[in-house]
């Protein structure tokens, strides 16, 4: 570590339980953001100024008018701008020393299971189950790390699903993807701004424990936040035996991936644009 | 027993908690649906098994059989898989 970055990260440093070693495994690491809205705008830079060494900043969409009351990577002034380059230039003001990668792509199939690959944590900032359930199913594939949030309204979700453990339960354990889910959309819904700050920073909490290789992951435990009642609730759960994705295969098949037509399949209609 | 409702079905109830009386998870349903018409199908689909975007917990475990018999002091959480980003 330079004097620049034990200078930089002294406060984490200072930390018994993260220390110098907990700081140089954070810098040696590479997360994988999916999606630069509510959530991942808060869970990048913590991530940045934490001191990432690596991050993919990854959304398909360009920064709104609408944006701008929540997605605090971007600004009025970039306003038209592909959300990961304004991700990118936002990161890079606070922590130029941290490589970033803004793809402004919308992640499926082989994309996303090669960037999976590479990530040593996932986080799942996405706006809608498709894409949640085709990283979780890459995510078992590659036995990665991932942190998912979730918002709207005043109801945040927040969970790890850390498939380096073969006990550990997927995101498939506790909601079975199907065909009846009910996507409710931030555009039609709201969404109160401070809640996508909340349950993304305690993403870039979870995600930075897991890189340091510290604490207690937020692993089978589902935390619900009531942003109104300001009430959280712990509720648990395990790994399904029978799950879909996770669970037995074939022999020689990878878990993860399963032989059906619509395994990476996007919704058209239940995507929440304005994140 | 107190019954935890998530957001998206408050239109129904109009309230995050309400009470429920019976002594199954099944039982609890029927009567969220006496006093909430049109709910229990939202949770329940039309084979009967729990909706795969609706979880429910009891003693902060997640609760599989609308069989599994409840106490009538503790709650009961109804919890809706959320999306947002």
């Amino acid at each position: 570590m330079t004097d620049d970055q034990l200078l930089r990260y002294s406060r984490h440093i200072l930390l018994d339980a993260l220390g110098i070693e907990g700081q140089a495994r954070i810098l040696a690491s590479h997360a994988l953001i999916v999606g630069a809205g509510g959530l991942g705008s808060p869970a990048a830079l913590y991530l940045a100024s934490a001191g990432v060494g690596k991050i993919t900043l990854v959304d398909d969409d360009s920064v709104d008018f609408t944006n701008l009351q929540r997605q605090i990577l971007h600004t009025q002034a970039r306003v038209g701008m592909a959300k990961a380059e304004s991700g990118r230039q936002a990161l890079a003001a606070i922590n130029p020393e941290i490589a970033v990668v803004p793809l402004q792509q919308r992640l499926s199939g082989p994309a996303l299971d090669a960037l999976v690959a590479t990530a040593d944590i996932v986080l799942d900032c996405t706006d809608n189950f498709a894409t949640r359930h085709a990283i979780n199913r890459a995510c078992v594939h590659h036995k990665k790390p991932l942190v998912s949030g979730a918002a709207i309204r005043f109801d945040g979700q927040i969970s790890v699903y850390d498939l380096r453990r073969d006990d550990a339960p997927c995101y498939h354990c506790l909601f079975p993807e199907g065909d009846d889910v009910e996507e409710v959309r931030c555009a039609v819904m709201g969404v109160f701004a401070p809640l996508t700050g909340i349950v993304g920073t305690m993403q870039a909490a979870e995600a930075l424990k897991l890189a340091a290789g510290i604490g207690q992951s937020l692993s089978g435990r589902l935390l619900l936040l009531d942003a109104l009642d300001m009430e959280w609730r712990t509720v648990r759960f395990r790994k399904d035996p029978a799950c879909a994705v996770c669970g037995p295969t074939a022999a020689g098949q990878a878990p993860g991936y399963l032989p059906r037509p619509d395994a990476d399949r996007e919704s058209a209609g239940g995507v929440c644009r304005p994140g | 027993m107190r019954v935890l409702i998530p957001s998206a079905l408050h239109a129904y109830t109009g309230r995050p908690w309400v009470e429920a009386a019976g002594g199954t998870v099944g039982e609890i349903l029927d009567d969220l649906e006496r006093q909430f018409p049109g709910i229990r199908f939202r949770m329940i689909d039309e084979q009967g098994n729990i909706r795969r975007h609706i979880r429910l917990f009891y003693r902060r475990e997640m609760v599989f059989d609308l069989a599994t018999p409840l106490a009538d002091d503790e709650e009961l959480m109804i919890v809706q898989a959320l999306s947002g980003g």
